[in-house]
């Protein structure tokens, strides 16, 4: 596999060899397979010592176009990775913890949002008769509510009556990812330890040394190596910058619930409970929750934090094995480097509030198959060009998630009060809440062709935590109350029918086992 | 509702059918299932479809009757106004049940099945015996099976073997890709419009790609007339909406 490389500014990318299995790896090497099929050959080099980590078992509807994208039915998808349907995100207890707190985050835009934006209007509405933000202008929190499903067992494979992602196995759907890679796709896949990393004259990579295989060559290497971040960070030492003054979650413990009995309704949301020190996820594939403890060690001590996950799971808690998995906020400096580009969390991590993790992987697996560089001669254009790009984005997700906590009024731990500490909040957030004090934020506030979340993400958390924009001096704005009522009728209309219409979570899963969905 | 219970030529000696209430059955049906064997027949007047069962997602093949739910437009002043009545409708009120009450799986070849009626059915009629041409008796005074009864269980196999031939013919065009939504929006003539939704046809434009082998191995196994007789009865949808129409104007 040795080339020359006198000319290696002319060298076609004809290899790619991807270091590290997990779902980062496998969907990487999928994506840039089904794309350009035999002209490009693809390597998985996997660890067969060193298990993944398996983080990410909530994901972002783009999942569903990653997953055509592969040429996987969903009835198969769903079947053997213990996957869901997932609405969006309940968070509770987040704006002053009390029993009836909670606001939604939904995956269906306002209604009406093409056309006119609902915010100002539902903010100055007079009768509110005590409805959240979330559940006027969508009706997909009442569904979620009901624990019904985004479809019926009539709606075609990814077809959707709610705009929905996935709950699944991290564990299972790397094995599923396996398989139809190797099968379908023509990925080569080498169980070997990578040990060591040959370089070239312009210190791109030649060459990975492996224990058995020898010397795996190639043109563009993919470190999908996890946190230890083998080839971008320990070979290219490529910084580590680190949000951990912005975002103070460090830790996680986890756990797998089982269910009572096997008609236990199952959520289709993720539902996040906050916390003394941080919040607790809680995740409902078809055969178990996945639940977890993400909190600040700064702000409490291990068994603070185990007693706090075992009163949220109940008696079943001391039966079952935690695991602890350290967090490190942040990201690296840069993601591709030379001939070699991070995907996954070598590249980077937060806590997973608005399951950021396995979008990442997406839109880098998306990018580096779309755009992969022809020849080297153009790598370094397209290289600058994906780090400009997953900055931007990794910016924005912190922006997000910073958001969720800013808004709070919890004053039980010095974790909710330490969060809104201005000095921990990043400018550019700053400013944008600045602009929204008199208005909605809107899809101009978001101009990049890179955003990752719609201005509809920010009212739905902004208006669910009780923040209010204030209209006064911008009464002539909501001239078309017409409008705005035609739509809060439309979203209750949409409620009753969607109610009467989907079968619950639970239900469907069974039929998809039983029948399948067609593929139209 | 129905309550199905085995016929019997001791219990049911006196029974008698009024068939001419059968077709009540279907008066309030906008779509009723159908078999391959009598597509030629339907194609005449019926739009055939696929739909999804609402319980399992599974395409099943029915004739159209109407535009929105309950609507039959072949059925006018407590008539069936069809040149053909379908086998769903000309079966009634009997039904296939499985003698061994066990088992679920309909696909043991081993079953032996048993015909059964409902006994809450309005063509029952226990009264006086009245001679018309629409009454029926289930046996002679001998207990023998009369021949409406042997036309009444050949009816009930055909819609078994049809059972079958469906679910052939069904996989056989999901194999190959040959189904696609179909999807109308028609305007009747008092301007309203319906949206058409969870109804599929034949992709011709698939059809048309097929390789000469695939187009060999459907008409060998006698699927490729059902095929083309499908889109044959599509055109069928314009004397439909035809028929909408009219509805439409009678009641202005």
């Amino acid at each position: 596999m040795n080339e020359q490389i006198d000319s290696h500014n002319l060298k076609p990318t004809k290899t790619v060899v991807i270091v590290g299995g997990g779902i980062a790896g496998w969907l990487t090497a999928g994506r840039i397979s089904a794309h350009h099929k035999q002209n490009v050959n693809v390597i998985l080099i996997e660890s067969p010592s060193i298990p993944a980590v398996g983080v990410g078992e909530g994901t972002w509807p783009t999942m569903r176009s990653t997953l055509i994208a592969l040429g996987i039915s969903e009835t198969d998808f769903i079947r053997e990775c213990d996957a869901s349907f997932k609405q969006g995100a309940k968070f509770a207890k987040w704006v002053d913890g009390k029993e009836d707190d909670f606001y939604y985050h939904p995956l269906v835009l306002p209604q009406g949002f093409s056309q006119g934006d609902l915010a100002g209007y539902w903010l100055n509405k007079e009768e509110r008769d005590g409805r959240s933000f979330s559940d006027e202008v969508c009706f997909q929190e009442a569904i979620c509510e009901k624990g019904l499903a985004p479809k019926t067992i009539r709606t075609e494979e990814y077809g959707a009556i709610a705009n929905y992602a996935y709950h699944l196995d991290s564990g299972k759907f790397a094995v599923f990812l396996q398989k139809h890679c190797t099968e379908k796709l023509g990925v080569v896949h080498l169980l070997d330890d990578v040990n060591g990393v040959k370089t070239l004259e312009n210190d791109d990579i030649g060459s990975v040394s492996t224990k058995e295989n020898g010397d795996i060559s190639g043109d563009l290497f993919v470190d999908c190596t996890g946190f230890s971040s083998l080839l971008l960070g320990k070979h290219f030492e490529v910084p580590f910058k680190s949000c951990s003054d912005v975002l103070f979650i460090d830790t996680a413990l986890a756990v797998q619930v089982p269910y009572d009995h096997e008609y236990s309704p199952i959520a289709s949301h993720t539902i996040s409970t906050g916390q003394e020190a941080g919040w607790i996820w809680d995740i409902g594939l078809q055969h178990r929750r996945g639940v977890g403890y993400v909190y600040s060690s700064k702000h409490s001590s291990e068994e603070q934090a185990r007693e706090v996950l075992a009163k949220y799971v109940g008696e079943k808690f001391d039966s079952l094995p935690v695991r602890k998995i350290p967090i490190v906020s942040g990201h690296r400096e840069k993601f591709w480097q030379n001939n070699c580009v991070a995907v996954g969390l070598s590249a980077g991590f937060l806590e997973p509030l608005e399951a950021s993790a396995l979008v990442l992987v997406e839109l880098s697996a998306q990018m580096i198959s779309e755009q992969l560089p022809a020849t080297r001669e153009v790598m370094d254009v397209v290289a600058k060009r994906f780090n400009e790009t997953f900055l931007y984005r990794w910016d924005k997700i912190i922006d997000f998630l910073k958001l969720h906590y800013i808004l709070s009024t919890r004053t039980d731990n010095a974790f909710w009060t330490d969060n809104r500490n201005p000095d921990s909040i990043p400018e550019s957030l700053k400013e944008m809440m600045q602009l929204w004090k008199y208005r909605s934020p809107a899809d101009h506030d978001f101009t990049s062709n890179n955003e990752v979340f719609p201005a509809a993400s920010y009212q739905y958390v902004l208006y669910g935590m009780g923040f209010k924009s204030d209209y006064s001096h911008s009464q002539h704005l909501l001239s078309d109350w017409k409008f705005a009522e035609q739509q809060f009728n439309k979203n209750n209309q949409m409620i009753k029918q969607a109610s009467d219409a989907l079968p619950t979570n639970r239900e469907l899963l069974n039929k998809v086992r039983q029948y399948g969905f067609n593929e139209i | 509702m129905a309550k199905l219970v085995a016929i019997n030529n001791q219990k049911h000696r006196n029974l008698i059918i009024d068939i001419s209430k059968a077709e009540q059955y279907g008066a309030e049906l906008n779509l009723i299932p159908t078999v391959l064997s009598e597509f030629v027949s339907l194609a005449v007047q019926y739009p055939i479809v696929f739909t999804k069962n609402g319980e399992t997602g599974e395409f099943v093949c029915a004739a159209m009757l109407g535009f929105e739910s309950s609507e039959n437009l072949f059925w006018q002043n407590g008539q069936w106004q069809g040149m053909y009545l379908p086998l769903q409708i000309q079966r009634q009120p009997f039904f296939i049940g499985e003698s061994s009450e066990q088992s679920i799986e309909k696909t043991d070849e081993n079953k032996d099945y048993v015909v059964c009626i409902d006994i809450e059915s309005p063509m029952i009629n226990e009264a006086e015996l009245i001679e018309t041409d629409s009454y029926n008796k289930l046996y002679t005074n001998e207990g023998k099976e009369s021949d409406y009864l042997i036309q009444a269980k050949s009816t009930l196999g055909n819609l078994l073997q049809g059972e079958a031939d469906n679910k052939a013919f069904i996989t056989a065009l999901k194999t190959m890709g040959l189904i696609q939504p179909l999807s109308l929006e028609i305007a009747f003539v008092n301007e309203q419009t319906t949206r058409l939704n969870g109804l599929y046809t034949i992709n011709q434009d698939k059809l048309a790609a097929l390789s000469g082998d695939k187009i060999t191995s459907l008409h060998q196994s006698g699927l490729l007339q059902p095929i083309y007789t499908m889109i044959a009865s599509l055109a069928q949808i314009y004397a439909l909406i035809e028929r909408k129409n009219k509805r439409i104007q009678s009641h202005t």
